[in-house]
């Protein structure tokens, strides 16, 4: 069985603002997708759409109470919007490490529990440019209590052109600075982690 | 390009002190460092007196962030012909103070963002030669160890670290950090126990206390991080991370088969409190915004959860 999704614009293009607002710190979070009504037998040739992104948190990835609470709220938000979790991001805080560690696989299979085609993504900061000239993820798939790495390329987006270049533009305006994760909601709650004014800028630019 | 003046309609003086209040509490904005700080010194660098010498500093440190080379220092020699405007910040500073083992410091940190590693590691061995208590030149030689990926030598030079300068909470910190990267979550606390002792009104080092114990597991560390938490929250009813994390540790603990009735009640009555309190503090906040209903229901269902069991 192979799984493979593909990428929503927004949903990518939230994963590198996310990155690119803490470039000194480990970054992480959750992607959605739209809970598909029936379960077909051969659905390993219907992909999976990430058609969004909740970034949640920056710094000290490795504690468990406040990932438990965002997971709780967001498989909520999820339900009001017929949405599933179906996988999990993150970024390494050294640019040169780009392998999973403990956390990623530790939440990536808490994911795969709920969801069996879950994703774990690992995001290259070394191939991170302003022009977005590549898609810079790895992503790997569950199978048999292991991790493992398949390809990521532009056959991965529902449309690479329109992710590069939505990203690209909203890298370049600093859009990264308005954008809220979920340690910035528990800073304050007013701050709004489904990021509704960068899922406008997002469309405008489609 | 407009400059930040107008975009946003400060003068000088806000600028300048904006740039100091990043700077007392250490925040790496070194983008906005650098856009705010670029500004001050090249159209009012004469108003602001002593001040720009440690302008020029943090303005520097922030450009090593943004790979602003240009700011930092100048990139090759030609450069350095041509500019009739004040030289850059390294520039400056090491004109200004000679011989200096601060500056010395930020051309080490200089060589660290070009990933010299060895040459940074000379510099700040050449610093602790002459002044052997440098503390600054110590920790960025265990910073280069993080950059490089050795944590368990960072975490051996920093313990050596702290055995000599014991009430360096920075590094305390710090080192809190590296065992819990490592799961190290015992050290870990420890660590915390050290700030807290130096700190007891800081609710931060509580309620990171907390979690550390919580994420350790077990009855006993859950309810150590639920009393934390309860601390935190004592120290600060507005830390939202110390109320979730009551919430947790004692339906956790009301969950558990191994207390008796009297706890599990004790620890229902929390976890309810606690969820009234979250629920208020949505309501406080929220714009009936559709993301914060959903928050409220997701509270609600957690009560509910708890009530039924």
């Amino acid at each position: 069985l192979s799984y493979f999704c593909l990428f929503h614009s927004g949903a990518y293009c939230k994963m590198l603002l996310h990155a690119a607002k803490y470039p000194h710190c480990a970054v992480n979070g959750l992607l959605v997708a739209e809970k598909q009504k029936e379960k077909k037998k051969d659905s390993h040739s219907t992909p999976i759409l990430c058609v969004d992104c909740i970034p949640l948190f920056h710094g000290t990835l490795a504690l468990a109470p406040m990932l438990e609470v965002a997971l709780t709220l967001i498989d909520t938000w999820c339900k009001e919007n017929k949405y599933v979790i179906a996988g999990y991001y993150q970024a390494n805080e050294r640019t040169k490490d780009f392998r999973p560690n403990q956390v990623a696989e530790k939440v990536g299979a808490r994911i795969a529990e709920n969801f069996s085609e879950a994703a774990m993504i690992m995001v290259d900061s070394t191939r991170f440019t302003m022009g977005c000239y590549e898609p810079i993820l790895a992503i790997y798939d569950h199978h048999e209590n292991k991790w493992k790495c398949r390809d990521c390329n532009v056959d991965s987006f529902e449309d690479w052109c329109e992710a590069q270049k939505i990203t690209s533009a909203l890298l370049e305006g600093r859009s990264y600075e308005s954008l809220i994760d979920f340690d910035n909601h528990l800073d304050d709650l007013r701050n709004d982690w489904t990021n509704p004014e960068i899922n406008k800028s997002v469309l405008h630019l489609c | 390009m407009a400059s930040v003046s107008e975009m946003y309609d400060v003068t000088w003086e806000e600028m300048r002190d904006k740039l100091r209040k990043w700077r007392e509490d250490n925040h790496r904005n070194s983008e906005q460092i650098v856009d705010v700080g670029e500004e001050l010194i090249n159209e009012h660098a004469s108003k602001l007196g002593d001040d720009i010498w440690i302008i020029y500093e943090q303005v520097m440190i922030a450009a090593l962030d943004c790979s602003r080379d240009d700011l930092a220092w100048v990139s090759s020699p030609s450069d350095m012909s041509s500019s009739s405007e004040q030289g850059t910040c390294l520039q400056e500073l090491k004109r200004q103070f000679p011989g200096s083992q601060r500056v010395k410091r930020l051309a080490g940190m200089r060589l660290e963002a070009l990933e010299k590693y060895e040459d940074a590691s000379k510099q700040y061995d050449s610093i602790l030669q002459d002044d052997p208590t440098n503390t600054a030149a110590r920790k960025r030689k265990i910073s280069i160890l993080k950059a490089q990926g050795k944590s368990a030598e960072a975490i051996r030079e920093l313990n050596e670290y702290l055995e000599q300068f014991v009430g360096d909470q920075e590094a305390w910190h710090e080192l809190s950090e590296l065992y819990i990267n490592e799961h190290d979550y015992g050290k870990a606390a420890f660590c915390l126990e050290e700030l807290m002792m130096t700190n007891p009104h800081n609710h931060l080092y509580c309620e990171q206390y907390a979690e550390v114990k919580y994420t350790q597991g077990g009855l006993e560390n859950l309810e150590l991080s639920r009393k934390y938490f309860a601390q935190a929250l004592k120290l600060n009813n507005r830390n939202m991370r110390a109320l979730f994390g009551l919430y947790m540790s004692a339906s956790h603990i009301a969950a558990s088969p191994k207390v008796n009735a009297t706890v599990k009640k004790a620890n229902v009555k929390y976890a309810t409190w606690a969820t009234n309190q979250i629920n208020r503090a949505y309501q406080l906040a929220g714009r009936g915004t559709k993301e914060n209903k959903c928050s409220v229901k997701a509270v609600e269902e957690m009560l509910e959860s708890i009530t039924m069991s």
